[in-house]
C-alpha cells in the first residue's frame, strides 16, 4: 500500500468549478490537451496511471503558440481549444512563464516517473499561486525548479514524514496555508517552489534512480529547516538524544481546525501537537474517503488497512469538531467492520462516541447500537455500564426488537435461565450474533456446570446439544471433550449419553476461568 | 477583614482548627463578605493582610515568618476569591462560577503549599476540609453553568483526541476537581511527621470527599485505587475507629457500596452493617441511603427481607422495597415482574435492579416449596412410623405451577432449567430425573433454610 503524497490524487478530487482557479487562468484560446498530450503520450507513466477523472479537466497553461523558439518543442499544433470555461479575465501571461512551462515539457527533463497529469496539476498550481501572490513578474521563473522536480521532491518529503510522523506539521504556520489551493498535501504553507531549491542535487539524486532515495539523503540534501528539527526527533525517538528537553507546546488554536487536506487516504498518527489544517480532510473530503473505503472493504477485506484509515477519519472528524449524521454514519461503519472481526476495543470506542452523538440528538441506527451496546456489556459483565445502559433507555426504546432482544439476552443471563439465552441466541437480529459469540462458550460452561448438578444420573447428548444450541451432537461432544468429559459420554444402544451424574465438579473450573477472563484492551 | 484576623489570632493561639478553618468559609451572610471584600482594596490587600496577620500574634507564639507569608497568601487568595463570589451569588453580568471555581483552586493550592514548605502544623488541617468541601461545591456549580449556556464551547483541552470526549466535557471542574482533591490525599498520606501531628489525620475526610466526587463522575471505579493505596499505608495509619465517627460511618459506607457494585455481597454487607451500627440513631437520610444496599444485600446472602418494622421509619423505602418483598414472600411471579419493572427507573437509578432482579430466585423458591407441601405425605413404609413426604414430583406440577405463577405457558425444557438453576444455586435439594420426567428432592431440608 502507498501512503506517500506520491500517490496521484484519487479522482474526485479536483477542486470544484468554483474553485479560484477558473478565475485567474483565463487564457487566450488557444488548445491545450492534444499538441500538449500527443508527442508525449508513448511515455510511460509509470507506476502513477493518471486517474481518469483528471482528463476532461482543463489544464490552463500559457498560451503556447508564441513559445516555438524551440523546434523539437511539441507545442506547435494549435488546434482550436476545447476547453468550455469562459475567460472571464484576461491574463498577459509573462514570457519567463511561458518558457518555464515549456522547459517543463522538454523532453530531456521529463522523468518517467512523473505523469503528466501530475505535473500538469503542478504547473498550475505554481502559476496561479504566483499569479495570486502578485508574483508572476517578480519570481525568477528561470531559477523556479520544474513540477517534476517538485513533485519528487514533495514525495521524497512525504516519505520523510510519513517515517517521522506528522511532527514537522509543527513548524508551519496555519495561518498562511490558507492560502494553499493545491491538491498537494504534503506541505502546508511553503508556496511550491520552494520545495526544492537544490535543484541540481535533487536532479541528479532523483533522475539517476527512479527509486525513492533514502530518506536520510533526502533530508540532508533539502535542508529546510523544518526537515533538520525532523531529523533531530527522529534521533530522539531513535535514542540518539537522551536530553530531556522537549518541544514547548504550541498555544492551543482557538476554534476547531478547517481542514484543507485533499487526499482521501492518510494513515492514522496519534496527534501530539495541535492539528495543522494541511493535513486534516474537510468533510467533503472524507465523504469520499468513506466511499471508498467501503468500496475497499468490500473488495479487499484487509481490516488493518481498514481500521487505521477509519481512525484517521475519526481523528480529522474530531479535530474538526464535525459532529452530524455523516460523523455517526463513520462510527456506525466502524464499529460494524470491527465487531465483524471481533475488534473489541476498536468497536468500544466507536460505540462510546456513538453513544454520545446519538444523545445529541443525531439520527443514526441508534437502536441497533445500543442494542449492541447491551450485549457487549453482558460480554465484559460490566454492571456498572449495564446499569447505566439501562437507565439511559426510554420506555419506547426498551420495545423496539433489537434492544428488547438484548434485553432479554441480560435478563435470561441474570436469572440463569439458559434455556431462554439459546433461544434469543438462535435469533439475534442484525451483528449481534458477533457479540453473542463472545460470550456463548461461557455461558455453555456455566449451563453445563447446571445441568451436571441438576439432573441424575444421565441425559442423552441430543439434549446437550438443543438446549445449548450446538449445531450437531458431535459439537455438543467436542465442546465435552474440550474439557476432558470423555468419560462422561457413553453410547447406549445407538445413543449417546451424557453422564451428568459422574460430572461432579468437573466444568466448574473452567466456567470461572472463563467468567474471571474478560479481560478488553480499549475498555475503561 | 479585622474580625477574620481576630478568630485567626484566637484559633492560633488555643490552636483549634476548626475554629480556624471557619475563618475559610465562603458559607457566610452575604452582608459579612461584602465587608470581608470591602474591607482592603486591589493595591492595599496583600500589605493589609500580611501586616494583620503578623500583629496577630506575639510573644512567644509569634508565628515563623514563613509561616506568616503561607497565611497572608492563604487570606488574599480567600479575599480575592471572595470577590469573584459575591457577584456570582448576585448574577451580576460578568460573574460566572467558572471564576469562582479557579480563584478558590488557588486558595486551596496556596493552603497546599503552606503545608508543603511554610511550616502550617497539622492541627489545622480542617482549614482543608473546608476549602476542598467547597472547591467541590463551587465545581458543581461551574459545571452546571457552563453545561446550561451549550454555545460557549471551551474545547482546548480536547485537541489532541481521536474522539470526543463527552462525559469529561460535561464536568470539567469536577474531575478538575477530582485532581485537586487528589493532590491533598496525597499530601496526608505522605505526611511523615509523628502520628500526634501528623496530616494522615484528615485523610478520611479527603477519601470520603474524592469518594462522593467519582461517584457523581459515574467512576465509582477509581475509588478502588485510593482503597489500594489506604492499604498498602495501613501500617502506618491511625485506625480507623480513632477517626470522627462521621468520617468512619461514610468510609464505612463507601467501601460497602463499593463492594456491592462489584457484586461481593457478602463484603458489601459487612460494610454497610458496620455504618449503620455506627451511624447516628438520628441521621434518618444516611440510615435510609445505608438501607438502601443493606436490604437488597441481606436478599442475596440470607434471602430474607426485610421487617414491616426495619422500614417503617423510611416511607421511600417502603416504597421501594415493600412492594417486592410481598411478591418473593408469597411466590407470586407474575406480580414480582410487574413489580420490578414498576420500580425499574427508581431502582435503576440507585443501582438495585441488577440485584433485585435476582430476588425473582427466591420467590420461584417459595414457589415451588408451596407445590412440595401441597403434594402432601406418603404413606410410611413401616406401620406406624413418621409420615414422610412426598419427595417424588412429577416435574408437570412444577410446570403447572410456574406456568400459572408467570401467567405464561413454558415449556417442559424451560421449567426444568429454571429447577436445574434451583438447585444449582442450592435453594432447593435433589436431582431432576429427565428420563422418569421426575425430580427427586432431599428427604431432609429439600428447601434449606425454610424449615422443610
Amino acid at each position: 500500500m502507498q501512503w506517500s503524497s506520491a500517490q496521484p490524487p484519487p479522482p474526485g478530487t479536483q477542486p470544484p468549478a468554483a474553485y479560484p482557479y477558473s478565475a485567474t487562468t483565463a487564457f487566450t484560446p488557444v488548445q491545450v490537451r492534444q499538441t500538449f498530450g500527443q508527442p508525449y503520450s508513448a511515455a510511460p507513466p509509470a507506476s502513477y496511471p493518471p486517474p481518469p477523472a483528471y482528463g476532461p479537466l482543463p489544464i490552463n497553461p500559457p498560451p503556447a503558440t508564441p513559445l516555438h523558439t524551440n523546434p523539437a518543442a511539441p507545442l506547435t499544433a494549435a488546434t482550436p481549444t476545447t476547453t468550455q470555461e469562459p475567460a472571464k479575465k484576461k491574463i498577459d501571461w509573462p514570457e519567463s512563464v511561458r518558457n518555464y512551462v515549456q522547459r517543463s515539457f522538454q523532453t530531456s527533463n521529463l522523468d518517467p516517473s512523473v505523469t503528466r497529469a501530475e505535473m500538469e496539476a503542478k504547473l498550475k498550481e505554481t502559476i496561479s499561486y504566483a499569479n495570486d501572490q502578485g508574483h508572476m513578474y517578480t519570481v525568477n521563473w528561470e531559477k523556479m525548479p520544474l513540477p517534476q522536480e517538485m513533485i519528487k521532491e514533495e514525495r521524497a518529503r512525504a516519505r520523510a514524514l510519513q517515517q517521522a510522523s506528522h511532527f514537522s506539521a509543527l513548524s508551519i504556520s496555519p495561518s498562511s496555508s490558507k492560502k494553499r489551493k493545491s491538491t498537494d498535501f504534503s506541505e502546508g504553507a511553503a508556496p511550491p517552489w520552494r520545495n526544492g531549491q537544490n535543484r541540481l542535487e535533487d536532479r541528479i539524486t532523483f533522475n539517476a534512480d527512479k527509486r525513492p532515495a533514502p530518506v536520510e539523503e533526502a533530508q540532508s540534501k533539502s535542508q529546510s529547516k523544518f526537515q533538520k528539527q525532523l531529523e533531530k526527533r527522529q534521533k530522539r525517538f531513535d535514542g540518539g538524544y537522551k536530553s530531556t528537553y522537549r518541544e514547548p507546546t504550541p498555544p492551543p488554536s482557538d476554534g476547531p481546525v478547517v481542514g484543507t487536506c485533499e487526499t482521501l487516504e492518510k494513515r492514522y498518527l496519534r496527534l501530539t501537537a495541535p492539528p495543522v489544517p494541511s493535513v486534516v480532510r474537510p468533510e467533503r473530503v472524507l465523504r469520499q474517503t468513506l466511499e471508498l473505503l467501503k468500496r475497499k472493504w468490500k473488495k479487499e477485506q484487509n481490516y488493518s488497512y481498514i481500521c487505521d484509515q477509519f481512525k484517521s477519519m475519526r481523528q480529522d472528524l474530531t479535530v474538526q469538531r464535525i459532529k452530524n449524521e455523516f460523523t455517526v454514519e463513520v462510527y456506525e461503519i466502524h464499529a460494524r467492520i470491527a465487531l465483524e472481526k471481533g475488534d473489541l476495543g476498536e468497536y468500544n470506542q466507536c460505540q462510546t462516541q456513538l453513544k454520545a452523538l446519538y444523545k445529541m440528538g443525531i439520527k443514526g441506527k441508534s437502536i441497533e447500537f445500543k442494542a449492541y451496546r447491551i450485549l457487549y456489556f453482558i460480554h465484559t459483565a460490566n454492571r456498572t455500564a449495564l446499569n447505566d445502559v439501562l437507565a439511559d433507555l426510554t420506555a419506547a426504546e426498551k420495545e423496539e426488537e433489537a434492544i428488547k432482544h438484548a434485553l432479554d439476552v441480560r435478563s435470561a443471563l441474570a436469572l440463569g435461565n439458559y434455556h431462554r439465552f439459546f433461544r434469543l441466541y438462535n435469533d439475534t437480529p442484525n451483528m449481534g450474533a458477533y457479540l453473542m459469540d463472545m460470550f456463548v462458550g461461557r455461558e455453555r460452561l456455566a449451563a453445563l456446570c447446571n445441568i451436571c448438578k441438576a439432573y441424575k444420573p444421565d441425559v442423552p447428548l441430543r439434549f446437550v446439544t438443543e438446549e445449548l444450541y450446538f449445531e450437531s451432537d458431535a459439537d455438543a461432544a467436542q465442546f465435552i471433550l474440550d474439557y476432558q468429559g470423555q468419560d462422561l459420554l457413553e453410547d447406549r444402544e445407538g445413543t449417546v449419553m451424557f453422564l451428568t451424574g459422574k460430572a461432579k465438579e468437573l466444568f466448574e473450573g473452567p466456567r470461572k476461568a472463563a467468567f474471571s477472563r474478560v479481560d478488553i484492551k480499549g475498555q475503561i | 477583614m479585622d474580625s477574620l484576623i481576630r478568630t485567626f489570632s484566637n484559633a492560633q493561639s488555643s490552636r483549634d482548627g476548626y475554629q480556624l478553618a471557619q475563618t475559610l468559609s465562603p458559607d457566610l451572610p452575604q452582608q459579612q463578605l461584602q465587608a470581608i471584600w470591602k474591607s482592603c482594596g486591589h493595591h492595599d490587600a496583600q500589605n493589609v493582610i500580611k501586616r494583620g496577620i503578623q500583629n496577630s500574634t506575639s510573644g512567644f507564639e509569634k508565628l515563623p515568618k514563613d509561616e506568616v507569608q503561607g497565611w497572608s497568601d492563604v487570606y488574599l487568595a480567600y479575599w480575592k476569591a471572595i470577590g469573584e463570589l459575591l457577584p456570582a451569588l448576585n448574577q451580576a453580568p460578568q460573574s460566572s462560577w467558572t471564576k469562582v471555581y479557579d480563584a478558590w483552586k488557588e486558595l486551596l493550592s496556596a493552603l497546599y503549599r503552606g503545608y508543603i514548605g511554610q511550616g502550617f502544623e497539622a492541627w489545622s488541617i480542617p482549614c482543608l476540609y473546608v476549602v476542598a468541601k467547597n472547591l467541590r461545591f463551587f465545581a458543581l456549580k461551574a459545571d452546571e453553568e457552563r453545561n446550561n449556556n451549550v454555545a460557549a464551547g471551551d474545547t482546548s483541552g480536547q485537541i489532541f483526541q481521536d474522539d470526543f470526549d463527552p462525559e469529561s466535557e460535561q464536568n470539567q471542574k469536577l474531575e478538575d476537581c477530582a485532581r485537586q482533591l487528589n493532590r491533598i490525599f496525597t499530601l496526608c498520606l505522605n505526611d511523615r511527621a509523628p502520628l500526634e501531628e501528623s496530616r494522615k489525620w484528615g485523610i478520611y475526610y479527603i477519601i470520603n470527599l474524592l469518594f462522593k466526587t467519582y461517584f457523581k463522575l459515574n467512576s465509582a471505579s477509581l475509588s478502588k485505587n485510593i482503597l489500594k493505596t489506604l492499604s498498602a499505608y495501613r501500617g502506618d495509619m491511625p485506625p480507623l475507629s480513632a477517626f470522627p465517627k462521621s468520617q468512619q460511618v461514610t468510609f464505612k459506607y463507601y467501601e460497602g457500596v463499593l463492594c456491592f457494585l462489584e457484586e461481593n455481597y457478602f463484603q458489601a454487607e459487612e460494610h454497610l452493617t458496620q455504618a449503620w451500627s455506627l451511624c447516628h440513631k438520628d441521621a434518618m437520610k444516611n440510615k435510609e441511603l445505608i438501607l438502601t444496599y443493606l436490604v437488597p444485600c441481606h436478599l442475596l446472602t440470607t434471602h430474607t427481607l426485610p421487617s414491616q418494622k426495619l422500614l417503617e421509619p423510611y416511607p421511600r423505602l417502603q416504597k421501594l422495597f415493600l412492594p417486592l418483598s410481598n411478591c418473593i414472600k408469597k411466590g407470586e411471579l407474575h406480580a414480582f415482574d410487574l413489580a420490578l419493572q414498576q420500580g425499574e427507573d427508581e431502582f435503576v437509578k440507585r443501582r438495585i435492579y441488577l440485584t433485585l432482579e435476582r430476588g425473582r430466585d427466591i420467590a420461584l423458591r417459595n414457589l415451588l416449596r408451596k407445590v412440595f407441601i401441597a403434594g402432601g405425605f406418603e404413606e410410611s413404609k413401616v406401620e406406624g412410623g413418621p409420615r414422610v413426604r412426598r419427595t417424588r414430583i412429577p416435574v408437570a406440577e412444577f410446570a403447572a405451577a410456574i406456568s400459572l405463577g408467570s401467567k405464561q405457558m413454558l415449556e417442559t425444557d424451560e421449567i426444568e432449567c429454571l429447577m436445574a438453576n434451583m438447585i444449582y444455586k442450592n435453594l432447593m435439594k435433589g436431582y431432576i430425573a429427565r428420563e422418569r420426567g421426575f425430580v427427586v428432592l432431599s428427604k431432609s431440608g429439600a428447601f434449606p433454610g425454610t424449615g422443610v
